[in-house]
């Protein structure tokens, strides 16, 4: 079963062939595709180190020291200004990468042209509200203006 | 070379796959994690009483299988943007993509014991 595409080696710009076996080698041609090569690229290598250490701390770091994640352990934190910043760019960079991913994950596997375009317009309309979503959270969460609304206020 | 379901899959075709599955798996945990966030915009009533919906055994064991998945994940992309930008380090391809999958099992090894520990005999459950 060829889970995979045979395209190593290829003759020529050493780059164009895929060596590493990722998804994909860098596009040969200048432009948005070869832009998100690179981008995949980098923001991975930020997200090793921004996602890892989100990770290690809340479901590491917290379990060890024996806290609890609640409304205060969120309050404490983002009274920060550098873990809002850190947690607004592991999301960000996060969501794009991983949105970009799905998106050549769709372009592998539905041959369809019209059927490809709709799954990847869904996806990027859903992926643009949730990062507003994300984003808004972040940047208005507010411990002392929260509205006391809801059942269990 | 290992057999699966008949077909002979290299551990190489198995790798490429597990980075597929694995980033995918991320994504989705993403999404719901972003709804779940959005839970602090009501106060800290609605958030606490959600958060208590998590503190169970089947949540805790996708954290872990989360944290997995990251940490293969992680890896295994290092590996693809070292070889990406030194193709010369491919000579060494069988070698490090065992060295990533051993590295996933034996990080999950103290990893997977932290998280559990809650839930665990060994703390007095």
């Amino acid at each position: 079963m060829a889970i995979g595409r045979t395209i190593w080696p290829v003759q020529g710009d050493p780059l164009r062939r895929n060596p590493s076996r990722a998804a994909r080698p860098r596009p040969a041609e200048p432009g948005f595709e070869r832009w998100m090569w690179y981008f995949t690229r980098i923001s991975g290598l930020l997200l090793v180190i921004l996602a890892m250490g989100h990770m290690l701390i809340m479901h590491v770091l917290v379990q060890l020291t024996g806290q609890e994640i609640s409304f205060a352990f969120v309050t404490s934190r983002w009274g920060t200004p550098f873990w809002r910043i850190y947690d607004l760019l592991l999301l960000v960079l996060a969501l794009l990468h991983g949105v970009n991913g799905a998106r050549i994950i769709i372009s592998d596997y539905i041959e369809r042209g019209g059927l490809r375009s709709l799954l990847i317009g869904i996806l990027l309309v859903i992926t643009f509200v949730w990062l507003l979503l994300g984003i808004f959270v972040i940047i208005t969460f507010n411990p002392v203006g929260a509205p006391a609304i809801g059942p269990f206020s | 070379m290992l057999r699966l379901f008949r077909y002979r899959i290299s551990w190489s075709q198995l790798a490429w796959f597990g980075h597929r599955l694995s980033g995918i798996g991320v994504l989705v945990y993403l999404f719901m994690h972003i709804v779940e966030n959005a839970t602090l915009a009501f106060g800290p009533g609605v958030y606490d009483t959600t958060q208590t919906f998590f503190r169970n055994l089947p949540v805790r064991l996708g954290e872990i299988v989360l944290m997995a998945a990251l940490v293969y994940h992680s890896l295994n992309g290092l590996r693809v943007i070292a070889m990406d930008f030194w193709p010369a380090t491919t000579r060494w391809y069988r070698p490090v993509t065992y060295a990533v999958i051993i590295g996933t099992i034996v990080a999950m090894i103290p990893l997977g014991l932290i998280m559990i520990t809650p839930y665990a005999p060994w703390n007095g459950r």
